[in-house]
């Protein structure tokens, strides 16, 4: 199990940090260059997309976790990765009822 | 989206980043201070965008753990369950803190951080005593064993107290979801003074939990819109290079140097944060 959680969240790292890096450029292109959004979509949703996946490079390692307990019949555990991956779930649903603390 | 206000931000990321790796501490909590006296970022942005930067540098640093064996993965997925529940409660707490609450709660882990750095930190006394077996750590099969280099061989070693560890754990996620950092100055004496692990594996089962820990209030964060990515993004990226960076230069700088650096720093940055909170601005000058 140990060496399959390394390479996820080795690459997962990767490909989050360049989708950043790359949402960044293209945005620096944009103001240097007076482009409007390079790429088909705005640059900074590239940004945002990049952050989705570091949120969720360690919620996929849990969900590895529980697949790796569930195959070989640990059940106890399996139950463990589930009541997390649970707890994860329901602050999203909470974080999306309430309303943002950040002024615009 | 101002270019040069993106690249401060990745700049300072990735010095506080290589600052915290060369002493095995998260970043968060360098960032937040940072951002909020110096860029003069809203704190629950500076909170949501350090919550990120946390998660990068667990996930970007814990393969080496893993390979060598370091990782207690079935001990992290228990106190886990305490560590997200803790930035469960977190979140629904962060909307009811007013803003110099959390000024004085950071100005205070700051201070505790501080008083935690000076003392040496080594294997807890006790630390592979074979005590009790018919306990929870039995129980849950959470004894392991780990390589040590330097004897050439597998060390066993028993987790111990494990609900009060599962306590101070929960506190710790709190703390992480209302502040955006890592909350080691709680993990640290959960493990070492309550679970009593080795401190190689302290190190790196603390380092792979905390990515899922700040994933739970940063998942909640990200849904609540106080993820700003033009502010996110930068740190992020700052994080991840500058924890690399760390992590080379660690072999080459005296630790004893370093620690005192550090103490200053999180002194310094723990009396800005306290006037923030009287709502003293010291540093006007907007960049």
């Amino acid at each position: 199990m140990e060496s399959l959680l390394a390479g996820v969240l080795l690459y997962g790292s990767w490909v989050a940090s360049a989708t950043i890096a790359l949402g960044l450029s293209l945005a620096w292109i944009d103001s240097r260059f007076g482009t409007r959004n390079l790429a088909i979509f705005p640059s900074i949703s590239i940004v945002t997309l990049g952050i989705a996946l570091f949120i969720l490079l360690p919620v996929l390692r849990v969900v590895l976790m529980l697949a790796v307990f569930l195959r070989e019949r640990d059940y106890r555990f399996g139950i463990i990765a589930a009541l997390v991956l649970t707890i994860i779930f329901l602050g999203c649903v909470v974080g999306a009822r309430t309303t943002s603390l950040v002024a615009h | 989206m101002d270019s040069g206000f993106a690249l401060w931000l990745f700049a300072v990321s990735l010095g506080a980043s290589a600052l915290g790796g060369m002493l095995g501490m998260a970043s968060g909590i360098f960032i937040v201070p940072i951002l909020t006296v110096f860029g003069h970022v809203d704190i629950h942005t500076a909170i949501g965008a350090s919550i990120v930067s946390v998660i990068a540098c667990s996930c970007g640093g814990a393969a080496p753990y893993l390979k060598g064996r370091l990782t207690n993965v079935r001990l992290a997925i228990v106190l886990e369950v305490a560590t997200t529940l803790g930035a469960f409660i977190g979140v629904l707490l962060a909307g009811y803190i007013p803003v110099p609450y959390l000024y004085f709660l950071f100005a205070l882990i700051l201070f505790l951080s501080a008083r935690q750095m000076l003392a040496k930190r080594g294997n807890p006394s006790g630390a592979f005593a074979i005590t009790d077996a018919g306990g929870w750590a039995g129980r849950l099969r959470l004894d392991s064993s780990y390589p040590d280099r330097a004897l050439g061989q597998d060390i066993a070693y028993q987790v111990q107290r494990i609900p009060m560890g599962m306590s101070l754990m929960f506190g710790a996620g709190l703390i992480s979801a209302l502040l955006g950092i890592g909350s080691g100055v709680l993990k640290i004496p959960a493990m070492d003074t309550a679970l009593r692990l080795p401190i190689k594996v302290s190190s790196a089962t603390s380092n792979f939990m905390i990515g899922v820990t700040a994933a739970a209030s940063a998942g909640a964060y990200f849904m609540r819109g106080n993820i700003v990515a033009a502010i996110a993004g930068p740190v992020a990226l700052g994080s991840v290079v500058g924890a690399v960076l760390g992590a080379r230069i660690l072999m080459r700088m005296s630790n004893e140097k370093l620690r005192v650096m550090f103490v200053v720093i999180l002194v310094a940055l723990g009396i800005q944060m306290f006037l923030e909170a009287l709502g003293i601005h010291l540093l006007k000058s907007s960049l």
